[in-house]
């Protein structure tokens, strides 16, 4: 018998070839509206530090990966330093095709191209470390991830100066 | 990812998104977000393009600067594959900043 893990996987690889599915499934999803945050821009970008967050499950080998087993998702994050060698990096994540993002993890976690900005001298720096959630949180997760893993990772980014944050979603 | 962004952004810290399904990132609006007509997976673009995936980057980087309301989401205009992209324009890249 076909394992759940399996299904979302298939079920992944339909999602992608067919992004219609994808807008559809979309639509179904709970509003939240509410008050935007705003901050204003104060830095030219070749002055400024960026942040780099990922919801593509990028984590490192020897981290615990992201939990697969609830279908509700997990909204933990992993801290992934941004100068980790590629064979020391990884991706859990069920509910994407990741074949792509394999072979280029670009795809999903731009480092190379952010550093080459850096020595292009278009950006400042690269924040030394990139955050890595997995994109598939839903029913009580949410709120974990609301009030407590996404501002813990603000708080930390706050802390370091961070100028700007750039987020790629898989 | 719009639930993360609105959070970096309400600790001070100016945010863009990348957004791939449109429908879903209508449902929770970051700040900003630059939408591409992409699959699942591809947001950069495809494996081994860097001057697709630097576009993109600029692109995002630009609306960092010219967004003027929160919850924007502007469309790249980015076609999947069928797109030629032009080498970088560092220079282009280096101008991006705040509207004087």
């Amino acid at each position: 018998m076909i394992s759940e893990r399996w299904k979302n996987r298939i079920l992944a690889r339909v999602f992608t070839a067919f992004p219609s599915l994808a807008a559809q499934w979309g639509k179904r999803l709970e509003m939240h509206g509410g008050g935007i945050p705003w901050a204003v821009p104060a830095k030219p970008l070749q002055e400024a530090v960026i942040a780099l967050v990922t919801t593509g499950g990028v984590q490192l080998t020897s981290q615990t990966p992201f939990d697969m087993t609830d279908p509700n998702g997990d909204p933990t994050f992993r801290e992934v330093p941004v100068y980790t060698p590629r064979e020391r990096l990884a991706i859990t994540h069920d509910y994407y095709d990741h074949r792509d993002a394999e072979k280029d993890l670009n795809l999903v976690f731009p480092v190379e191209r952010l550093k080459e900005m850096v020595g292009a001298k278009a950006l400042g720096t690269l924040h030394r470390t990139a955050f890595s959630f997995m994109g598939h949180i839903d029913g009580p997760h949410l709120k974990t991830l609301r009030e407590k893993s996404a501002p813990e990772v603000a708080k930390k980014l706050a802390e370091a100066k961070v100028d700007y944050a750039l987020l790629v979603p898989a | 990812m719009g639930l993360i962004a609105r959070e970096i952004e309400r600790e001070g810290i100016p945010t863009v998104s990348l957004s791939i399904v449109r429908e879903v990132t209508e449902k929770v609006p970051p700040p900003r977000a630059l939408f591409l007509h992409f699959p699942f997976g591809h947001a950069l673009g495809e494996p081994g393009a860097v001057n697709q995936q630097l576009t993109v980057l600029y692109l995002a980087f630009r609306l960092l600067f010219e967004a003027d309301r929160p919850g924007t989401i502007r469309d790249s205009q980015l076609r999947w594959k069928s797109e030629t992209y032009a080498p970088t324009d560092w220079e282009a890249f280096r101008r991006l900043g705040p509207a004087e």
